[in-house]
């Protein structure tokens, strides 16, 4: 039962990575790429690595909503709403794949693998706390914040009211032909109702 | 990986396959129409018009309306998954049913890591909203779908932080294990900011209330705008179905699952949940819905802070 919910898992996932690369938009792609990541959380739920398996689905739904809605929101392509290819550098990118692949299959079937049951499981994950919240703590803790420092400047840099008022605020439209006047119409905001008089504040 | 030998820790026994499904489909079949007739009800009275009982066999009536009408399509939809979106959501509803215990020792898979397996099928709905909003092809649904995404990754964290909090105590990720803990002092007293914070997460996830963003009357009908017949009534039957699965969840992580006086556990944990969500429909009734860009300031701005707050008061009161 389990070697066949293992195989069907296994399948799902390499299927449906196979195909982040055959579709034509990045909102398929980025959740073919989730559906690929939630079959490989049930195959470590299956290794019976619970939390890992069930943080694996949790994490991953979380990141890859938030990858489809950047990449969307940051392409050239209106709104990635246009059929595009997924692909680029496809050969070399094949060539490092096989290369990847390959490396992983030879651990898989050549390196001597301890056989011997994990004792208690609670044990395993005291360990694996200690190492984390001990010797390691700096590093991940430093890493942690790090990282919130990036999305908190992110969020900031992307947010369009500032401190310093609304984000649109002084933008001015270029002129339409180079060297020519900057016209006030066409600026992104009506800065009041007083028509064009920009010298009144 | 043969399955035998291998130490599976111990836990509340799973319910046998067959006895869960019935479980399943009685609880979400029945809560979800109480939830919707509810809904009916609370909205007539407050609206003073019609008998309260003829808004009920009104909802079911539509229900019954809505599952013989034909299914119409827009122009090059991903099909697959708009079709697939509705019964994915009520997917979610079930794997999330699924870690809440009913009673004492009793619940379809109580497993350890309980509140991951719920919080991912929160994170998973939230996939499923934007594709069903995304796939018609349509661009009243793409607007709402986009902008649940943004009130959404707002709520999300909020979830994480309190649920953390109730299993601080616990000692444990498990529900089970939450509502056992509360044999004392129930989580809505000793983390007093956990249980307000819940009801928005829990209107989010349905998208009600205040948080009404994406089949909203604002967007003309917004993610639900394509919908017919048979595919309209399961979106609104599966969204109905997962209201009564976040108030479920309220009532075993906030309210003390199933300890009570006098009457059995079972009885209580329906009890609570009923009240749950009474307050939920409630104020899906009577809030006004909030802009989105308003609610991502005040999710970011005010309730992040507190849901910190509400951690940190779970992890000094449990040491």
């Amino acid at each position: 039962m389990i070697d066949v919910a293992f195989v069907v898992f296994s399948l799902a996932a390499v299927l449906s990575g196979y195909l982040v690369f055959r579709v034509d938009s990045m909102i398929r792609a980025s959740f073919l790429l989730l559906a690929s990541f939630l079959n490989v959380g049930a195959v470590l739920v299956l290794l019976l690595a619970e939390y890992l398996g069930t943080a694996l689905l949790f994490m991953m739904t979380v990141e890859m909503v938030v990858m489809a809605l950047f990449m969307v929101m940051f392409m050239m392509n209106p709104a990635g709403l246009n059929p595009m290819s997924m692909v680029h550098q496809p050969r070399a990118a094949a060539l490092a794949g096989l290369a990847a692949a390959a490396g992983i299959w030879a651990v898989a079937v050549f390196a001597d693998f301890p056989d011997a049951p994990v004792v208690g499981a609670d044990q395993a994950v005291r360990d694996l706390g200690l190492e984390l919240l001990g010797q390691s703590m700096l590093v991940f803790e430093s890493a942690g914040v790090t990282l919130l420092a990036t999305m908190v400047c992110a969020v900031v840099l992307s947010a369009a009211r500032g401190r310093f008022g609304d984000g649109y605020e002084g933008s001015v439209a270029p002129p339409l032909e180079p060297g020519g006047d900057h016209r006030p119409e066409d600026d992104l905001v009506d800065t009041d109702t007083g028509g064009h008089d920009h010298g009144g504040h | 990986m043969g399955g035998d030998g291998v130490d599976v820790p111990a836990g509340i026994d799973p319910l046998h396959p067959a006895v869960a499904l019935v479980v399943v489909t009685a609880v979400l079949g029945l809560g979800a129409v109480a939830a919707v007739v509810l809904r009916r009800v609370v909205a007539a009275s407050l609206a003073g018009r019609g008998e309260p009982l003829s808004a009920a066999t009104e909802a079911l009536r539509e229900a019954r309306w809505l599952a013989g009408q034909q299914v119409v399509t827009t122009e090059r939809p991903d099909l697959a998954t708009w079709i697939l979106a509705p019964a994915a959501y009520l997917g979610l509803a079930v794997a999330a049913l699924a870690v809440v215990p009913l009673s004492a020792g009793v619940a379809v898979a109580d497993v350890r890591t309980g509140i991951v397996v719920f919080g991912a099928a929160e994170a998973l709905a939230i996939v499923v909203i934007f594709l069903h909003g995304w796939s018609p092809n349509s661009p009243f649904a793409l607007v709402s779908a986009y902008r649940f995404v943004a009130v959404a990754l707002s709520y999300e964290l909020l979830s994480m932080f309190v649920l953390i909090a109730a299993a601080v105590p616990a000692e444990s990720l498990s529900i089970g294990a939450i509502v056992d803990s509360q044999a004392g002092l129930w989580n809505v007293v000793r983390q007093p900011l956990g249980l307000p914070l819940w009801l928005v997460v829990s209107w989010g996830v349905t998208f009600s209330g205040p948080l009404a963003v994406v089949d909203s009357a604002d967007l003309a009908g917004g993610g639900g705008v394509e919908d017919s017949g048979l595919q309209r009534l399961t979106w609104a039957g599966a969204r109905a179905a997962m209201l009564v699965v976040f108030a479920m969840a309220g009532a075993a992580v906030f309210l003390g699952g199933w300890h009570g006086p006098v009457l059995p556990g079972g009885a209580w944990m329906a009890l609570k949940t009923a009240t749950v969500l009474a307050v939920l429909v409630g104020g899906d009734v009577v809030l006004a819905r909030m802009s989105a860009q308003r609610f991502v300031r005040l999710a970011w701005g005010v309730l992040l802070p507190l849901a910190f707050l509400d951690l940190l008061i779970g992890g000094l009161g449990s040491l």
